[in-house]
């Protein structure tokens, strides 16, 4: 496998998981957990929690490996805001947009067979 | 400081700022897997759900122990940057120029002798061409990197 193929790879992968578990995360924290303390029902809140640590778990190896694919430096604030965002309502969507913005367009535009001039920034 | 001999290249890791992390790191493995141990206990009386916990504070606690060797070895290979070419900015560290980096080590950038290039022939060509783009860059413009002149801006 070329290194573009597995960076396009690792791209779409984290960005599945921080979809999936950033939605999953607003759930738990706006909708199960006000059932929970306010309509008394602790039934919801337990399993997506439950869920939604299962997709932490996969989403912190995926993004991890999106890190270092996009040549993020190890111990820098924005790796560990990368990893961190899964436990943090709503910031999977907003940290998916800024690493984006920052590392892989700039990666996969250096990266990629097709490599064009400018970048498509969002 | 007096300009002695130069210290050995692990000396990064007992910088104050490497300390706080290694403490921060020992502190957080030691959370996690209380919590771990506190859901198993939980588990043990009664509570299904935590089985589940129980078994992912340990994975987590993995992670970060990995996650804190990766760090580690990462300022080794390459001190003060994700990648760095000799001479001239490169496409990773000038991504990460305005980036807070968290444990930033006392060292000057990377000069060429640092890298073992020969046992890792992926990294050398890596190099190279991370090389050919900052000549590239010092003429104004290059094919394919980062559009010229706007610096993505970190945070």
């Amino acid at each position: 496998m070329r290194s573009s193929d597995a960076l396009k790879l690792a791209v779409r992968a984290y960005r599945l998981m921080a979809y999936v578990t950033g939605s999953m995360l607003v759930l738990l924290v706006f909708v199960c957990v006000p059932l929970r303390y306010l309509g008394h029902d602790a039934g919801p809140a337990q399993v997506v929690g439950a869920a939604h640590g299962v997709l932490y778990i996969i989403y912190l190896v995926v993004a991890f490996a999106m890190t270092r694919l996009v040549r993020m430096k190890t111990a820098s604030v924005g790796t560990i805001i990368v990893l961190l965002a899964g436990i943090l309502p709503v910031l999977t969507f907003v940290v998916e947009r800024w690493v984006t913005r920052t590392y892989i367009a700039p990666a996969l535009a250096a990266g990629g067979p097709a490599a064009s001039e400018q970048p498509v920034l969002r | 400081m007096p300009a002695g001999k130069p210290r050995p290249r692990w000396w990064f890791v007992i910088t104050p700022r490497w300390l706080a992390w290694h403490a921060f790191a020992v502190l957080a493995a030691w959370g996690m897997l209380w919590l771990g141990d506190w859901q198993f206990h939980r588990a043990e009386g009664g509570n299904a759900l935590s089985w589940a916990y129980t078994f992912e504070w340990p994975v987590f606690t993995i992670f970060g122990v990995v996650f804190w060797a990766k760090t580690i070895v990462d300022e080794w290979r390459s001190p003060g940057g994700a990648v760095s070419s000799p001479g001239g900015p490169t496409l990773a560290t000038s991504g990460l120029a305005a980036d807070p980096q968290l444990p930033a080590a006392a060292h000057t950038p990377a000069t060429s002798d640092v890298f073992d290039e020969a046992d890792d022939p992926e990294l050398a060509a890596y190099n190279s061409y991370l090389a050919g783009l900052s000549i590239g860059q010092q003429h104004g413009r290059f094919a394919g990197g980062p559009p010229g002149g706007t610096q993505p801006t970190a945070g």
